[in-house]
């Protein structure tokens, strides 16, 4: 395949993507993650700690702060940017027009790799322009030196998007980690990279932190352990000059080898991928028919039983029964056909393992772990962690679906709008049952008290989230990192009351996180009512 | 009963004019909205179903505003968009259940009236297969069943026999026809041949623009005198296109038959003939986008 073809290729899918309102809000998301890389001098919080020391903001600190701060939040953050190019083109039909064409599968999972990679690109050349605008702005250096600025992003941060632009294509060619269970595994990929890279994905801050060590070392500091990734500080930090870093061949032939890896990562599902051919697809998981094994036959026009097809003969509209609408009613059928749609599609396991858990909170030994209540918290964080992939259907499955357009002429915007939020909550309850019930036999008021400000807020989260954004993606990447740290016994993030101070929850207060779902879902509403008075 | 459109207009963004300054009156009975693609007969479509707000313009329901407060046109409103689309997990019963709680219909209500129109339009058979196993056409029958869930008093159906076979839109129509007695019908579509078979009463959008409404005999009259049939050798088609409108053309052993459009006789074999609805349509549609485009439009293959 020529350049030319794959420049093609990667190019359209590269405008495609940043002709969207969402495209300036990851770049506006870059931008604040340079201003947060980057301080004031009176600042009590760092991104980069060298040691108790950082950096004068010179060219040399500035482009390598930002720099690795851009590896650690754009291999997150940049993975659910870029992620479901293949699916967009499956979705709009083009997967099957260029599947059609000489085009080679390699060619043109090469061309996704390149529209991916040219997406985090521009949005790491966002943190780099920050980062040399905070540096003329904090005033500490005004010499201007591209090279120290530009070169800790060619070396550190272009090998973690590359290799993130090779996963979201690995991801989406993979039948299981192409929803959000994909989504979900990258968080835990990217924490196990970032931890084991010392807070810099796939590595690189040992040779930084020799190169800042050594100037240290020549005006006579002493500094303690390196760190990068948000660290609060009891003072500012005192300052050292450090020019940059003076990469030795064998780091940048790493790199290079890095690179490398993730572009045959990338043309890797070649091997697999099915070029749009719904022959190929994983069959569609549907209800099986009841008796027989074949569905039943459809009749090829609409005749009544028992009359010829022929168009003369068919039946007239009349004998339909009267039904006339009535405001108000119905709210009960509606919820159960919200619920219907909102766990549309789930499998007979997903609802056994789900029960499964339920099971284990009612029968599991009260004095089994210490201290008291902690198996019913562990339980019920794998209870609200089971249902994130339902959860995220919240707000986007009309959407989704395409059915914007006829639900618009349907009444009562809002009270659809409100069965949707209650089916999301009566899932997070039926999901929780079991440790709630636990914790009521236990008389345990203030865990119930949690529980039920967590059951109101999770749907809530979801909801306005996926109204707002109509897609999955930000209330699985949300959820599942607030959730992981509530289970790590974060406090300020404890929603559901799993962190528990001598037997009682010690998050924040259940009358708060049941405010906070209040202003979510009026939130929800807002945005659902502003987007239909623009209709 | 009345639902009227009185001088919409709505601009989108970036300042297309998706439909400009149009008044309709519409009471019982079946109106034909006939128009090219991209004359603005969806976008008038979803302003009349309450979808679209209007930049400009009131829609009256019955002499409320259906703008500000549309749940009552909503209510008793039957509306199959163009792009109509459904949760594919769920099965056809469940799918028109849920629509009608949605609409506020009584259970049992709801309940006959799924099964009666299951029964008619043949779908009843598919039992609890998913509605993402169907076919066009079938998911087509759905989305107009759907639209007959609450008895509706105005129908507005948007290119309702896309992907049917000739018999299932036959059948469409008759529909149609049967339930304009006693409603509002409006039928949106390009297919000339569906509103011929249907409407008394047609009006002919383009540009946004709403061009002529009237009886078919009065639309019939606009054409008269201007339609021709001959038989020329294939080497004369090409230069006959060049000067005008080519309705059809069949090739024969004798030559190339063609029907044209032209205000005189395109040549001295050409015969008068008697014009229908499509000569008609296109006859307004030409005379609407001028000299011009009616150029371009004469070039056209």
């Amino acid at each position: 395949m020529s350049i030319r073809v794959l420049a093609a290729l990667a190019v359209a899918d590269f405008r495609e993507r940043t002709r969207r309102p969402a495209y300036l809000v990851t770049l506006a998301a870059a931008v604040a993650l340079g201003w947060l890389a980057l301080p004031p001098a009176s600042s009590l919080y760092m991104i980069m700690n060298a040691g108790g020391y950082r950096g004068i903001y010179n060219s040399a600190w500035t482009g390598t702060g930002t720099a690795l701060a851009g590896s650690l939040w754009l291999m997150l953050g940049g993975f659910y940017v870029v992620r479901g190019a293949i699916a967009r083109d499956q979705r709009t039909r083009v997967g099957q027009i260029l599947a059609v064409t000489p085009l080679r599968s390699t060619g043109y999972l090469a061309g996704k790799f390149l529209s991916n990679l040219m997406v985090l690109a521009s949005m790491a050349g966002a943190l780099a322009v920050t980062a040399l605008a905070l540096q003329l702005a904090r005033g500490e250096s005004t010499a201007v030196d591209p090279g120290a600025l530009l070169l800790p992003y060619l070396l550190l941060t272009l090998p973690v998007l590359a290799v993130t632009a090779a996963a979201a294509i690995l991801f989406d060619t993979i039948p299981v980690l192409r929803g959000g269970l994909g989504n979900i595994a990258w968080f835990f990929l990217w924490m196990i990279t970032a931890i084991a890279g010392g807070g810099v994905p796939l590595g690189g801050l040992g040779t930084i932190g020799a190169s800042m060590r050594q100037a240290m070392a020549a005006q006579h500091l002493r500094p303690s352990e390196f760190s990068v990734g948000f660290t609060k500080v009891a003072h500012p930090l005192a300052t050292f000059t450090w020019h940059g870093l003076a990469a030795s061949g064998g780091f940048v032939a790493g790199r290079l080898v890095l690179i490398t890896a993730t572009v045959c990562l990338a043309v890797l599902p070649a091997a697999w991928f099915g070029r749009f051919d719904p022959a190929r697809a994983r069959p569609r998981r549907a209800p099986a028919p009841r008796g027989d094994q074949e569905p039943a036959p459809v009749p090829a026009v609409m005749t009544a039983p028992g009359q010829p097809t022929s168009p003369a003969r068919a039946p007239a509209c009349q004998p339909l029964s009267p039904a006339t609408a009535r405001p108000g009613r119905a709210a009960g059928r509606l919820l159960a056909g919200e619920s219907r749609i909102l766990a549309q599609g789930t499998s007979r396991w997903w609802w056994l393992v789900a029960a499964a858990i339920n099971a284990a909170a009612l029968a599991v030994p009260a004095g089994l772990v210490k201290p008291a209540g902690a198996s019913t918290a562990l339980l019920l964080s794998a209870a609200w962690i089971w249902p994130v992939l339902i959860w995220s259907r919240l707000g986007t499955q009309r959407h989704e679906n395409g059915l914007d357009t006829l639900l618009g002429a349907y009444p009562a915007a809002r009270r659809q709008l409100a069965a949707e939020w209650a089916a999301g909550l009566a899932l997070t309850a039926a999901a929780g049952i079991g440790p709630l019930i636990r914790m009521a036999i236990a008389a345990g008021c203030p865990g119930v008290a949690a529980w039920a400000a967590g059951a109101l807020f999770i749907p809530s989260l979801a909801l306005a989230l996926g109204t707002a954004s109509r897609t999955h993606r930000p209330f699985q990447a949300l959820y599942v990192i607030l959730w992981y740290a509530a289970v790590n016994q974060v406090k300020a993030a404890d929603y559901m009351g799993t962190v528990l101070v001598g037997g009682r929850p010690a998050g924040p207060s259940s009358v708060m996180i049941a405010a906070l779902a209040l202003v979510l879902l009026a939130a929800a509403f807002i945005i659902s009512v502003a987007r239909h008075a623009r209709r | 009963m009345l639902l009227e459109l009185d001088d919409v207009t709505k601009v989108f963004r970036g300042g297309t004019r998706g439909v400009d300054g149009v008044t309709l009156r519409l009471g019982p009975g079946l109106v034909g909205l006939l128009g090219p693609n991209g004359a603005g007969k969806s976008s008038l479509m979803r302003i009349a179903a309450t979808v679209t707000r209007p930049t400009s313009g009131r829609v009256l329901f019955d002499g409320a505003d259906a703008v500000t407060r549309p749940d009552r046109l909503r209510r008793t409103l039957g509306y199959l968009p163009q792009d109509f689309s459904v949760y594919p997990h769920l099965s056809a019963p469940e799918f028109l259940a849920y629509l009608a709680a949605v609409k506020g219909l009584p259970a049992g209500a709801a309940r006959n009236r799924i099964g009666e129109l299951l029964d008619f339009f043949g779908l009843a058979g598919a039992g609890r297969r998913p509605l993402g196993s169907y076919s066009g056409g079938m998911l087509r029958r759905v989305g107009i069943a759907q639209a007959l869930l609450a008895d509706p008093a105005v129908l507005i159906v948007d290119e309702p026999t896309a992907g049917l076979d000739p018999e299932e839109r036959v059948v469409v129509r008759n529909l149609l026809a049967d339930l304009a007695g006693d409603r509002i019908v409006v039928l949106s579509t390009h297919i000339v041949s569906d509103v011929e078979s249907v409407a008394a009463d047609i009006a002919i959008m383009a540009g946004g623009r709403l061009l002529t409404r009237g009886s078919p005999a009065s639309l019939l009259r606009r054409a008269e005198g201007r339609v021709w049939e001959m038989t020329v050798p294939p080497d004369a088609v090409a230069p006959l296109r060049e000067r005008h409108l080519v309705s059809r053309m069949v090739r024969t052993d004798a030559g190339v038959r063609v029907r044209v459009l032209a205000p005189a006789a395109p040549a001295q074999a050409a015969a008068p003939a008697p014009p229908d609805l499509e000569d008609a349509y296109l006859t307004i549609t030409q005379a609407a986008a001028g000299p011009v485009a009616s150029g371009a439009a004469q070039a056209r293959p």
